[in-house]
Formats: structure tokens, C-alpha cells, sequence
């Protein structure tokens, strides 16, 4: 049968842990390698960033994260709107339809009656009377001689 | 030197380097052999030991004097050891046998243990506790701290220490028992 171990028996016979002591003059040196660091420690602070130091990990890590999205949040509230590209839906909604208009015929762009007159809205628009010189028989009669599969093109 | 008339010291800019040297001088092999027990080696516990003086360093302007400040510096050497052997467990990604077995090699190339096959199986007895149950017992078996002081140092009420206490002594025991018998 094993014998029972005693704690209180074993202390009484060696009442300090046997761990090897520390090096020879260990104690004598150590208060001055403590002080060497204390002394360098405050200065590897840059000026100004000393309370960053005396805050916990948690919050200089919160801290960073605010700072991070604050940034993002800035710069997206004080970037201006990006600009329009020109084939933006709206961007053209916007234009005057009397200026488009003025566009497709003084520029170099080959433009019938045809075309114009499948722009919805334009055929009562007064602007493109104007242009047209043409009735609205007329205009009817060429959008009747055009073929089916034509107008689809 | 009295704690009241180095802390009255530190206060004074002109006085606070002769004030922490003292302090230092005065509790450094308690700091040393505290931290020693928990990780055995001594380059390990030489860092910890000067950590936990830079900590105290930095905090003692603001120490309240709660507590004696006995009881503070063992407060802060104790997180200080509980900190590093948690760290080094999820440095390294080891489970708890890992860090035991290697604190373990650690105590049989320790030249005082040769030898002493029963000191230093009881050694690896108490290596195989939890570190916080390692720390109780060290505190008691070895420092024989008062429990009311143990409860200021860990934050743990005086029954909690005394069930972890008694735990970890039968642990102890048992262990020994087997590992001797």
C-alpha cells in the first residue's frame, strides 16, 4: 500500500522551496536596472502623447477605432458629389428638351423627321414644329411607310 | 525605510528616485521569488520582476492606499504571472499539458532540485494545478499569506481561497501518492 503524502509534514522539514537561487549579486543589481528603465521609459513618450500611455489596452484600441471611422465619416460628408456621368438617366432628364433638341439638329448628327418624331412627347411640342416644317399627316404618312422590322432596328 | 515615508517621498519630485529605489530594495525578493514560483525560470522571472517594478513605477502616483502597499505590489505581481503564462498559452496555441510539461522540463534542469526526487516530484505535482489554484496554494503553502490578505491580493472572497486552497492541496496529495508510491 502507498504511503500518504503530508504537506503539513513535508513544509515542516523543508520549510523554503528549493527552487536554484538567482545569480550572485542579483538583488544588488536588479534596483538599478529597475531605476535604468524608469528612466527611459518616460522618454521614449513623444511630448503631448503621455495620456495615450496611462490608458488601458481596451480603451487606446476604442479609441483607434473611433478615430478610424471618424475619419471615414468625414471624408465621405465632405467629398462632394460626384459628377454626373453623361449618360446618367437623369442627367439627361434634366436637360431642356427644347436644348436637346437644338443639339440633334445643329450638330453633325443624321437626324430625320422619323427620328424626331418617335421622341415621345416632341410631337406636340412646339419647339419642334419649328424644325419639322412638316404636318402631322405628313409626319404619319413616313412613319406608316416605314417597315415593322425597320422600327425596331 | 516605512511604506508611509516612501510614498510621502515619491511625492516629492526631488525625493521620488531615492523613494522607488527603497521601495525596490525593500520588496524585490518577495516580488522575485512570488513571480520565480509561478514560472519557474529565472530569466523569465527576472523580466516579470522588473515589469512588475515599471508597472508599480507608472501607478504608484495615483496608489489610494486602499490597501497596504504590501498587499498592491502583490496584487500587480500577481496579474503580471497570470497574464504571462496566459499569453504564452495563446502564443503559442499549447493546451495547459503543454506549458505544465515545459515549466516542468524547466524544474529538472534546475540544479537545486537534483537530487531531491521528492521535492521534485512535489514541484510537478503542484506545476499539474490551474494556474489561478497554483497561485492559492503557493501564497499559503509557501508565503503563508493571511487569508483575508490572499482575498486583497486575488480579489477572491476568503471562502473561495479556502475550498481552492483545500482543493488543491488534495490535488496535491493525490498526485503525490501517486507519482511517489
Amino acid at each position: 500500500m502507498n504511503t500518504p503524502f503530508n504537506l503539513d509534514e513535508h513544509r515542516r522539514n523543508r520549510p523554503r522551496p528549493t527552487l536554484a537561487p538567482p545569480p550572485e549579486r542579483y538583488f544588488e543589481q536588479l534596483p538599478m536596472r529597475v531605476m535604468q528603465r524608469v528612466q527611459i521609459a518616460p522618454a521614449t513618450i513623444a511630448p503631448g502623447w503621455g495620456w495615450l500611455a496611462a490608458l488601458t489596452a481596451p480603451m487606446r484600441t476604442a479609441l483607434a477605432s473611433a478615430v478610424v471611422l471618424g475619419g471615414f465619416a468625414a471624408a465621405f460628408w465632405l467629398t462632394p458629389n460626384a459628377p454626373l456621368t453623361a449618360t446618367s438617366p437623369d442627367a439627361l432628364a434634366r436637360v431642356p428638351q427644347e436644348q436637346l433638341l437644338n443639339y440633334l439638329l445643329t450638330t453633325d448628327q443624321r437626324i430625320t423627321l422619323v427620328d424626331l418624331a418617335e421622341v415621345p412627347g416632341t410631337a406636340s411640342a412646339t419647339p419642334a414644329s419649328t424644325y419639322w416644317q412638316a404636318s402631322p399627316t405628313e409626319l404619319r404618312e413616313l412613319l406608316d411607310q416605314q417597315s415593322a422590322d425597320e422600327s425596331y432596328l | 525605510m516605512e511604506d508611509q515615508e516612501i510614498l510621502a517621498k515619491f511625492h516629492d519630485p526631488a525625493a521620488r528616485n531615492v523613494a522607488f529605489n527603497q521601495l525596490v530594495r525593500k520588496y524585490q525578493r518577495q516580488v522575485y521569488w512570488h513571480v520565480r514560483k509561478m514560472v519557474i525560470n529565472h530569466d523569465d522571472a527576472d523580466d516579470l520582476t522588473q515589469d512588475v517594478f515599471i508597472k508599480i513605477w507608472n501607478h504608484l502616483e495615483g496608489f489610494r492606499q486602499d490597501a497596504s502597499l504590501y498587499t498592491w505590489i502583490y496584487r500587480i505581481a500577481t496579474n503580471e504571472c497570470l497574464s504571462w503564462l496566459k499569453s504564452k498559452r495563446h502564443k503559442f496555441l499549447l493546451p495547459l499539458t503543454d506549458v505544465t510539461a515545459e515549466l516542468s522540463a524547466q524544474l529538472e534542469a534546475d540544479k537545486s532540485l537534483a537530487g531531491d526526487e521528492i521535492e521534485l516530484k512535489l514541484q510537478k505535482a503542484i506545476l499539474m494545478l490551474p494556474d489561478k489554484q497554483r497561485l492559492v496554494f503557493n501564497l499559503r503553502y509557501y508565503d503563508e499569506m493571511p487569508y483575508e490578505q490572499m482575498a486583497e491580493v486575488t480579489g477572491t472572497s476568503v471562502g473561495a481561497l479556502k475550498a481552492s486552497y483545500h482543493h488543491a492541496a488534495k490535488k496535491v496529495e493525490a498526485q503525490m501518492l501517486q507519482m511517489v508510491g
